[in-house]
């Protein structure tokens, strides 16, 4: 009798545990997870309580962007900013999977290539009436340079406060022995291929003129530039085949004169600067960021001692720069529940003088024109920062061309760009086919994409 | 006359070795070259492990551009600056992996090895259909589970707390090991079970004293296991610890890393050499167990 009765009391036991589970399941389901979300505070609030902000970096970058923070909330009493940060690769995982949840950071950090993956899907909000309300100021950031921060249907979705660039790295102790110098600032990509042809020849045994770039998505695109070109337009790739053509064409005469690295030694280069050939001394000139001059040196003055590494602008074309900037740049989800501070805090960050000198450009160079020349004027900056910085000026006083890139960009261009010019270069894969596949492609993925 | 035949002759090789044959010379350089092979194999395995340990102790500018393993500068500054390197703490990151591992080992031992009795030994409706069920999460990739357990995580107001590492232990989640003690507890005899429930055991108390203390090996694979996965896992620490002070290891690893600014890896070096001291620690201590719970439940 005892027994039955405490097998039945089990039995409830367990029925309403089930139960319980169950409900818990239930109740963590049926939130209806908005993805985009909705603004339960709205821009136009009070600047006060608590925001999270993620962004990408790591060492020194985490420190200064502490130390802005810190600046902020002392310049707003009872504000906290509590950071996420990871690296840049891990960046968008993360961002992704809180994409998807409704959960981003209030103050989300974005880059020009990632932005409209979430843009499109309708994740973050339209910062146009941000800046029409005075909240933000972006009187002091070029048009040009604000534009990177559209959406493909044109609307304001990211401030950009950092804008890095591509240049060619030059080794100038190889060049100086090679015979040829630094290249002129204007030069054309005849002149490119002049340069590494005739410097080849003066070259140490081991050493190439230049490495293999025929697969180097950013290459391509400044190539584009260069030509007057559009890449894209809305979700569609718009470049002419034969620009590839031409392209990748360039690539193979060059990698089969023997002035580049192989195609084998290229696919097997480490991404990392530190570790990259220019940075190790076996190769002249590089496609690199602006502002890894100085890690590459670094790492060069451990492995070749005594050899000098600088940057100069990409090739141009007859009447436009072949430089495209890649912004960095805040953007505010709509599911951020402190709209008002997190447009106070990027408002703060683009604009407070303190603040700029203490972040000083660590992530692409300050896209407030003002606190840029405060800073190249700045006696105490790294040499090779003010080069970064002085080089970008420059940049930006040619008017580079806005790239918009369309949803889908990052997953369907960048990896099969280099994968497309690897069946060329190790396979051996016709240049006319490759090229019209891999439009044909890109085309029908960012369709599906948009 | 004696019919009896005389002793036959004791063949050579059975005498007691007093002077053991010397091998054949064939045989000496062939079990020679082996041995080469085998270390020359050993050492393109543990190369990159080698080279990790002497790029941690070389000079900032030397880390990488030499193949070698000999550092020709010799520093202990990496280990000084990696373990607080700007605002990281190894101090908290190893504690914090520690916590989590010590409760999924937990979590794991106590619900997995509770299923797998259950499904080895107890009999109830969908037996086998819920067995199978437990093993198609195998099947399962962690990716396709990611976003749907992050939103469950998220409702439930889990993020940034160690919850989500560690509750999940718990419900037996890990299919794995529910196999690997189902395999063992069938190799058990059912007659001390048979003995214990004459002498009045419930399946608790069979649980507890007879199926418990008999499965230490499969107990000890399991927790094995649990700390490499747990100790090295990454993108479930990076996805629901936001806060630095609650990393672990590997998300403070990372912070070394940027690829868009500078990276420190010497200090990265330095420090990933010491993470993998408690895994090579735990895997000493607990090999023998490891071995024996692999080799008894047929899982190679």
């Amino acid at each position: 009798m005892i027994a039955t009765k405490y097998r039945q009391t089990r039995r409830q036991f367990g029925i309403a545990a089930g139960v319980a589970a169950l409900t818990v399941v239930a109740s963590a389901c049926s939130g209806g997870t908005s993805v985009g979300g909705s603004s339960s505070q709205s821009a136009s609030g009070k600047v006060e309580g608590a925001i999270r902000l993620s962004y990408w970096g790591s060492g020194k970058r985490v420190e200064l962007t502490n130390g802005v923070s810190d600046l902020f909330t002392k310049a707003n009493p009872g504000v906290k900013v509590t950071p996420e940060y990871t690296d840049f690769a891990s960046y968008w995982n993360k961002l992704n999977v809180q994409a998807t949840s409704g959960n981003m950071a209030c103050v989300a950090q974005m880059q020009g290539r990632q932005l409209n993956d979430y843009a499109s899907k309708g994740l973050l909000i339209d910062l146009e009436p941000l800046i029409q309300s005075g909240k933000i100021d972006v009187s002091q950031i070029p048009k040009n340079v604000l534009d990177t921060g559209r959406g493909t249907d044109g609307k304001l979705y990211e401030i950009p406060y950092g804008a890095a660039y591509d240049s060619i790295m030059i080794n100038t102790t190889l060049a100086k022995q090679a015979g040829v110098g630094q290249p002129a600032a204007d030069w054309t990509w005849d002149d490119f291929q002049a340069y590494v042809k005739k410097a080849q020849a003066g070259l140490p045994t081991g050493v190439k003129a230049v490495n293999l770039g025929g697969g180097l998505p950013n290459y391509f695109i400044e190539y584009v530039q260069a030509q007057g070109q559009k890449l894209f337009e809305g979700s569609k790739a718009v470049f002419p085949q034969q620009t590839l053509v031409d392209f990748w064409t360039m690539w193979e005469s060059l990698r089969k004169g023997g002035l580049t690295t192989t195609a084998q030694e290229k696919a097997a280069e480490a991404p990392q600067t530190e570790q990259s050939f220019i940075a190790n001394g076996k190769v002249l000139a590089d496609n690199k960021p602006g502002n890894q001059l100085g890690q590459a040196q670094g790492a060069l003055t451990g492995a070749k001692a005594g050899q000098q590494l600088t940057t100069v602008a990409l090739p141009s074309g007859a009447n436009t720069p072949g430089t495209v900037l890649f912004t960095s740049g805040f953007s505010i989800p709509k599911s951020c529940n402190n709209q008002a501070t997190a447009a106070a805090y990027i408002n703060f960050w683009v604009n407070d003088h303190d603040a700029n000198m203490l972040f000083s450009s660590n992530n692409g160079a300050d896209t407030n024109q003002k606190e840029l020349q405060a800073q190249i004027d700045n006696p105490k900056l790294d040499p090779a920062v003010k080069h970064m910085l002085s080089l970008f000026k420059d940049i930006v006083a040619k008017n580079p061309p806005t790239v918009l890139y369309p949803p889908g960009y990052q997953a369907n261009f960048e990896t099969e760009f280099t994968r497309a010019y690897q069946q060329i270069s190790l396979n051996g894969a016709s240049i006319q086919n490759t090229a019209k596949a891999f439009i044909d492609n890109l085309n029908s993925a960012l369709a599906a994409a948009a | 006359m004696s019919t009896s035949a005389p002793p036959a002759r004791t063949p050579a090789r059975a005498l007691s070795p007093i002077f053991p044959k010397r091998p054949s010379r064939s045989r000496l350089v062939r079990g020679v070259a082996r041995h080469i092979l085998l270390i020359l194999v050993l050492f393109l395995v543990l190369y990159p492990l080698l080279w990790m340990l002497s790029a941690s102790f070389r000079p900032a500018n030397q880390t990488f551009g030499t193949l070698g393993l000999w550092p020709s500068g010799f520093t202990l500054d990496n280990y000084r600056v990696g373990w607080n390197y700007g605002t990281l703490q190894f101090s908290k990151y190893f504690l914090n992996s520690l916590v989590i591992s010590v409760l999924c080992i937990l979590g794991n031992i106590l619900s997995c090895s509770l299923a797998a009795y259950a499904f080895a030994r107890l009999e109830f409706p969908f037996k086998r259909v819920l067995f199978a069920f437990v093993l198609g999460t195998l099947l399962l990739p962690y990716q396709a589970t990611l976003v749907p357990q992050y939103v469950l995580f998220n409702h439930l107001a889990w993020i940034n707390t160690i919850l989500p590492l560690v509750v999940p232990k718990y419900l037996a989640t890990d299919a794995f090991f529910v196999f690997l003690m189902v395999q063992f507890i069938r190799t058990l005899p059912r007659e001390l079970e048979d003995a214990a429930k004459l002498d009045g055991c419930g399946h608790l108390g069979i649980f507890a004293r007879i199926v418990v203390p008999l499965t230490i090996p499969a107990i000890g694979t399991t927790a094995l296991f649990t700390f490499i996965r747990t100790w090295d896992d990454f993108l479930g620490p990076l996805l629901y610890l936001n806060d630095p002070n609650k990393w672990t290891v590997t998300v403070g690893l990372n912070g070394f890393l940027d690829t868009t600014g500078v990276s420190a890896f010497g200090p990265l070096f330095a420090m990933a050499t010491l993470s993998i001291a408690p895994i090579v620690g735990f895997f000493l201590v607990a090999q023998r167990m490891l071995i024996e719970g692999v080799a008894t439940t047929g899982i190679k």
